[in-house]
């Protein structure tokens, strides 16, 4: 049969049209657009002039853009790699549990991550507020000085970064049962035929199959931490938001609160480099480790 | 309720009938009035719509005090989705008017309210005006007050025959106040919002105002010994906090709670927080209490204050809804009387020169101190949740809880405000 190949590409063409066109319309115009605007001196709303690389090379000696970024890589330090661990240390005992007992333990490791930010907000203001916190009553009984947890710098990240491996851990834990489930049963009969341990069992089987879904999670956690701003703003609010600041709240009090769109555009521009940067690392890296194995 | 009920039904009855004739002009509101002041003013917003049934109804929404208010305003005034009236903080107007986010309020509009410059004490009037021109109509001015738990100050003996706290005329003798108080098992004799360096701008302003101070000289920041003023305000909050006399790492809400809750025994904090101790009292769940002038830690006295003002937004407005929104705002400050039980002191010169006004309690203790009030320095910096207010709030919070050294803080601070 005779395929005509000319008809096949208009046909795709019309295919894909309706997808390009949003997609260009809502990503790549805004991007575009927002490269523009780091390049000029434009408020919030409405055009400005151009000043070249004067918002770039002026972050470089901004205290509150250096705050923000060593912020955010101790955010990110904190929780991608951890959160992974957590996760899949998780899936790994859910996994030996069978029916339902499964099925409700999973739900319950679950049930954070259905919740709204806010809510997560509350119900750990309640547990570690200085002065009201639930937990704070606990460390008197036992006699340990009270930790103004959210208004300390030394704390408010390390204490952001379990809250959210706490609120977020679920989903991960889902991806890593998936992997797990994937992993054929017979190669672990076959090795139990071989009298092989436990240990080596997760070190030569379950950790190198497991090792996609790995990379998956931690590209997945890198991206989500690196753009950290909810946690941060709700849980510094009435204390020191300026301490706290990560990259993408600096973007928005640049924008919204001092009305320089041009120079929040800037930073939007230098993070998403970022983000570009390092997950394309991470997952290179990730695909050479694989690799070698 | 039953009254409400029959009112609505009469109103509703009366909205249907006027439609063909006559449409209701709806004024779109805006206000950041959350707390106990927030009720009253929802009370004073449907006594309006109630009396102008029929003609013009007020559609009032309440958002987030502070930065979230004042960004959407901005936002929303750029997008042409402005509301017609709004909230505003004197302080925050020459921002305001730098961002064009402000319509003027003219003569004309002026002589429609029927209101003018002498119904508004001089620094009020002066407040809302920017280069001869009004972008705000006055309601009231909010000073912080020291908050006092009548039974712990009388328990310690530090309660005057006249039932205010004793000791405050100078810094040791309100130390001294502060110090019997903790001998007497009070936690903590004064409860401040220590987490939140944007609401300490408010006390720590008015110790500088004390020394005779300023913060912005000629367009610089903290010339000359005005520095060293700063420091010095900041030194006496860090004894304070050193001595064990004042909560540490508190935030707004705990700060109140900790006061009702009888374990601080004083506290700094805006008028507006008058409602929440009438009513818990009222309802038998507080201690008696009172609410006096700042004591006198310096040479002067002086307490910063703010005015609560309304504001039309910039852009298109049709006639008639600027007219109604011009009634608004008149109805409002005539009948503010009863926004001076939410603890403000009504900007409208007639209202507080009226013998119901001189006998509200607490407000008539605290009022003296309104020869002393101290407001923001008039500058696009300046303004609660501003830049100003920004940077200075960073340093802060650290050197009230005596991890910084008040002299450092400063340096810090004139640096980050020179860098804006």
């Amino acid at each position: 049969m005779l395929r005509n190949t000319r008809r096949e590409t208009l046909v795709a063409l019309v295919l894909i049209a309706p997808f390009l066109a949003i997609y260009g319309l809502t990503f790549v115009y805004p991007t575009v657009a927002m490269v523009n605007l780091s390049f000029t001196d434009a408020p919030l709303i409405g055009p400005g002039q151009w000043v070249g690389f004067d918002n770039y090379t002026r972050l470089a000696g901004e205290r509150r853009f250096d705050t923000a970024f060593w912020n955010t890589a101790y955010f990110v330090a904190l929780s991608v790699i951890p959160g992974t661990f957590v996760a899949m240390v998780i899936a790994l005992g859910v996994s030996r549990l069978t029916g339902r007992m499964q099925a409700l333990v999973l739900a319950l490791f679950f049930l954070p991550y259905i919740l709204p930010v806010s809510v997560v907000y509350r119900l750990w203001d309640w547990t570690l507020n200085f002065q009201f916190g639930i937990a704070m009553y606990v460390f008197d009984i036992w006699g340990i000085e009270r930790v103004p947890i959210f208004k300390t710098t030394t704390w408010f990240m390390p204490a952001v970064a379990f809250v959210t491996i706490w609120w977020t851990c679920g989903f991960s834990i889902l991806l890593f049962l998936a992997g797990l489930r994937a992993i054929p049963a017979e190669i672990y009969e076959a090795a139990s035929l071989d009298n092989t341990g436990r240990w080596t069992m997760f070190r030569r089987i379950t950790w190198p199959l497991l090792w996609p879904v790995t990379a998956l999670v931690t590209t997945i956690q890198l991206i989500l931490q690196l753009k950290i701003f909810d946690q941060v703003y709700l849980f510094s609010t009435g204390g020191r938001p300026n301490d706290n600041l990560v990259l993408v709240y600096y973007i928005f009090q640049r924008a919204f609160v001092n009305n320089q769109g041009g120079r929040a555009a800037a930073i939007a521009v230098v993070l998403f480099l970022i983000v570009v940067i390092v997950s394309v690392l991470n997952f290179q890296l990730m695909r050479l480790a694989e690799r070698r194995k | 309720m039953t009254n409400y009920k029959v009112t609505g039904s009469v109103m509703l009855l009366a909205g249907f009938m006027s439609t063909a004739a006559q449409a209701e002009v709806v004024v779109e509101w805006w206000d950041f009035l959350g707390g106990g002041d927030g009720v009253r003013m929802k009370q004073l917003i449907e006594e309006f719509n109630a009396e102008h049934a029929g003609e013009i109804s007020i559609q009032a929404t309440t958002l987030e005090w502070g930065v979230p208010f004042y960004t959407k305003v901005q936002t929303s005034v750029a997008v042409g989705e402005a509301p017609d009236i709004m909230t505003y903080h004197a302080s925050r107007i020459p921002l305001a008017v730098s961002q064009n986010v402000l319509s003027e309020i003219t003569a004309d509009d002026w002589a429609t309210m029927g209101l003018g410059e002498g119904d508004f004490a001089s620094a009020t009037w002066d407040a809302v005006t920017i280069d001869s021109a009004q972008y705000a109509v006055p309601l009231d001015t909010h000073p912080i007050v020291l908050y006092y738990n009548k039974e712990l100050l009388s328990a310690a003996g530090v309660l005057t025959d006249d039932g205010v706290p004793m000791g405050m005329d100078s810094l040791e003798g309100f130390t001294e106040t502060m110090r019997a108080l903790q001998s007497n098992g009070v936690k903590f004799p004064l409860g401040s919002v220590t987490a939140d360096g944007n609401f300490m701008f408010r006390t720590i302003y008015s110790l500088v105002g004390q020394q005779g101070g300023e913060l912005i000289t000629d367009g610089e920041f903290l010339t000359g010994d005005n520095a060293e003023k700063l420091a010095n305000a900041l030194a006496v909050l860090q004894d304070w906090t050193n001595e064990g006399l004042q909560s540490t790492y508190t935030d707004y809400p705990a700060t109140v709670a900790l006061f009702t809750s009888g374990e601080a025994a004083m506290m700094i904090n805006g008028v507006w927080e008058v409602p929440t101790m009438t009513d818990l009292n009222a309802a038998g769940n507080l201690f008696e209490w009172g609410a006096v002038e700042l004591p006198m830690i310096f040479d002067q006295r002086a307490t910063y204050a703010d005015s609560h003002s309304f504001a039309i937004p910039a852009g298109d407005m049709d006639p008639e809804t600027r007219a109604a929104t011009l009634e608004v705002m008149s109805w409002m400050l005539k009948n503010s009387l009863f926004w001076a039980t939410a603890g403000h002191i009504p900007a409208y010169a007639p209202v507080t020169a009226t013998a119901e006004y001189a006998a509200m309690e607490p407000n008539a203790t605290y009022s003296p101190l309104t020869d002393n009030m101290i407001f923001d320095p008039k500058s696009p910096l300046a303004g609660v949740a501003g830049p100003i207010f920004d940077v200075m709030s960073t340093y802060f919070v650290p050197t009230l809880n005596g991890e910084m050294d008040p002299t450092e803080a400063v340096e810090e601070i004139i640096i980050e405000l020179n860098d804006m």
